[in-house]
């Protein structure tokens, strides 16, 4: 017997406010880019797709656009890499509580703020007080991290360090899932660990890489703290959240609102697939 | 020794090394005399450890410290507590309504919020709550609010079916089947979303960011404070993010399981 409507809402009310809120900010969201509101027309006039034709134009965004896609592309490779370097080793070692332990430990660098993740990398990639000095003193020379284009790479590289736990959970979650009795009828024909390994447990962990390349894409679409913190409003580390940001800053709302629109465009592509498929798993129709 | 346990000790060691190298450093440079500081790199030790700029700072971050407990604290408690209200709604009304709200906070949990930057700020000063507590929170609570929820569907759904309906049968109201059947079984799964939603909105910059002036009404921002104001000193800076870090980091090594749990139910969206 199911709950009466009366009582669903009951129920649902508290959430329904915050949530209705959030929606009405997507909407307000829109309604914002289709108009001129900046600091020169502080009252909105209704202006149509006219400032996503500012917004296409400005270098400023074709940059930022360009460079947060690198960015996911660069966090979903080498984030699947090592997640899946990650899972393999830990997956070998037979106890579970080391096993749990070691995944978590991986995992940490999530439970840190991405300002403090920034401060800690600032220093390790300075000239003079950080892993350079180690670079020099081992003859390879030191590396310009934080200069001009480099400082992206780097700080790519850094948010791989943070998100690869995550992706390496989401592996071996997917390696346990894998049927024992086909791994141990390939032992009894005598298959070698690596055999297993390639042949089979990887293999049938596409769910693993499905969920982890959803998720390291979107960590990447919302980067903001970690440049921010790292070389604060930089040209070279400008990520589409920061031009919404700097745009807020510089009241041009509008264009502020149309690059809005176009990072929920982009995340919708992956996220209403998932949550579609994510839907038949949470409820359950009996 | 077979060679897959050779594979797996090195890499857990070298990308160990990677791992712990960033938070290593940050606790011996906290713990440096200036001269020190202005002499070695980040990753020598100090040969005598001087915990003054620790006592500085940290007195330097105590109402930011206290304000973003305030902030966080209820924050954790409202979303969790409305996420399960609106999970149980979900979880006992199988409907095309109720599939279309699920879908709604799903979406709204996984989307970006801080494209949603100008209408939050819009949203916030309408109440009259810009630069205070009370607004930073309100932010939080528009975007943990759906999260919460779907934790919370998710942690439900793995609850006998019959449980509910045996309840439902003995004609117990729904206030009461929520308080004696679901309640009880759902402990570990209230305590993961809490604890998901305290240390994700603990570490948070960007909302308070936008929804304040100033440095001081949460710990990330005065943290952030440092960068600028330091210079070369990074004592002041690693000391200002050690202890603001302190508390997530604590809640993370004692209650990690519920942390990692709550993750592992928004990737996979299924109890782990």
């Amino acid at each position: 017997m199911q709950m009466s409507l009366k009582m669903f809402f009951v129920f649902f009310l508290p959430a329904l406010v915050f949530g209705a809120l959030l929606y009405y900010g997507v909407f307000w969201n829109i309604y914002i880019a289709l108009t001129n509101y900046s600091l020169l027309h502080p009252v909105p006039e209704f202006t149509g797709l006219y400032s996503f034709m500012v917004l296409f134009n400005d270098y400023e965004f074709q940059m930022a656009f360009e460079r947060t896609m690198l960015w996911v592309a660069v966090l979903v490779v080498l984030g699947n890499i090592v997640g899946l370097l990650i899972a393999t080793a830990i997956f070998q070692l037979e106890n579970p509580k080391l096993r749990n332990a070691l995944t978590a430990f991986f995992v940490y660098p999530m439970s840190l703020s991405m300002i403090v993740v920034g401060i800690m990398w600032r220093w390790i990639f300075d000239p003079y007080k950080g892993i350079d000095v180690v670079l020099k003193g081992l003859g390879i020379g030191s590396i310009d991290w934080l200069t001009g284009y480099n400082a992206f790479w780097s700080l790519s590289l850094v948010s791989v360090w943070v998100y690869a736990g995550f992706s390496a959970m989401l592996y071996l979650a997917a390696f346990y899932n894998v049927d024992r009795s086909i791994i141990e009828s390939a032992m009894v024909d005598g298959a070698d660990t690596f055999t297993i390994m390639t042949r089979i447990v990887i293999p049938n962990s596409r769910q693993g890489l499905l969920i982890s390349t959803i998720f390291l894409a979107l960590f990447a679409i919302q980067m903001f703290a970690l440049p921010y913190a790292v070389l604060f409003l930089n040209p070279f580390t400008e990520t589409m959240v920061m031009y919404v940001y700097n745009k807020f800053v510089s009241q041009y709302f509008f264009l502020a609102s149309a690059a809005a629109i176009i990072i929920i465009v982009v995340s919708a592509f992956i996220v209403i697939p998932y949550a579609m498929y994510g839907l038949k798993k949470w409820i359950v129709r009996r | 020794m077979r060679w897959n346990l050779v594979y797996s000790i090195v890499v857990i060691i070298v990308l160990g090394i990677i791992w712990i190298f960033p938070v290593y450093s940050l606790i011996l440079g906290s713990i440096k005399s200036l001269s020190e500081v202005m002499n070695t790199p980040i990753y020598v030790p100090p040969k005598q450890v001087d915990l003054t700029t620790i006592a500085e700072v940290a007195n330097e971050l105590k109402i930011p410290l206290a304000n973003t407990a305030i902030v966080v604290i209820p924050v954790a408690v409202l979303s969790t507590v409305f996420g399960m209200l609106a999970a149980y709604a979900i979880i006992r009304r199988q409907s095309k309504l109720s599939d279309t709200l699920m879908l709604l906070v799903a979406i709204a949990t996984y989307t970006p919020y801080q494209a949603l930057l100008v209408p939050f700020v819009q949203i916030v000063r309408s109440f009259g709550l810009y630069n205070t507590l009370p607004g930073i929170a309100l932010g939080f609570l528009i975007y943990y609010t759906p999260m919460a929820a779907l934790l919370m569907v998710i942690f439900m759904s793995v609850i006998p079916r019959d449980l509910i309906e045996a309840a439902v049968v003995d004609g117990a109201g729904e206030f009461s089947i929520f308080r004696r059947v679901v309640l009880p079984v759902l402990g570990p799964g209230i305590v993961s979303t809490l604890i998901f939603i305290l240390i994700v909105s603990w570490n948070n910059f960007f909302i308070p960011l936008i929804l304040t002036r100033g440095y001081n009404k949460f710990i990330t921002l005065k943290i952030f404070s440092y960068v600028g104001q330091s210079g070369t000193f990074y004592n002041r800076m690693f000391a200002a993010a050690l202890v603001g870090s302190l508390p997530p980091l604590i809640i993370f090594i004692f209650l990690g399981r519920y942390f990692m749990k709550g993750l592992m139910a928004l990737g996979t969206g299924t109890k782990a």
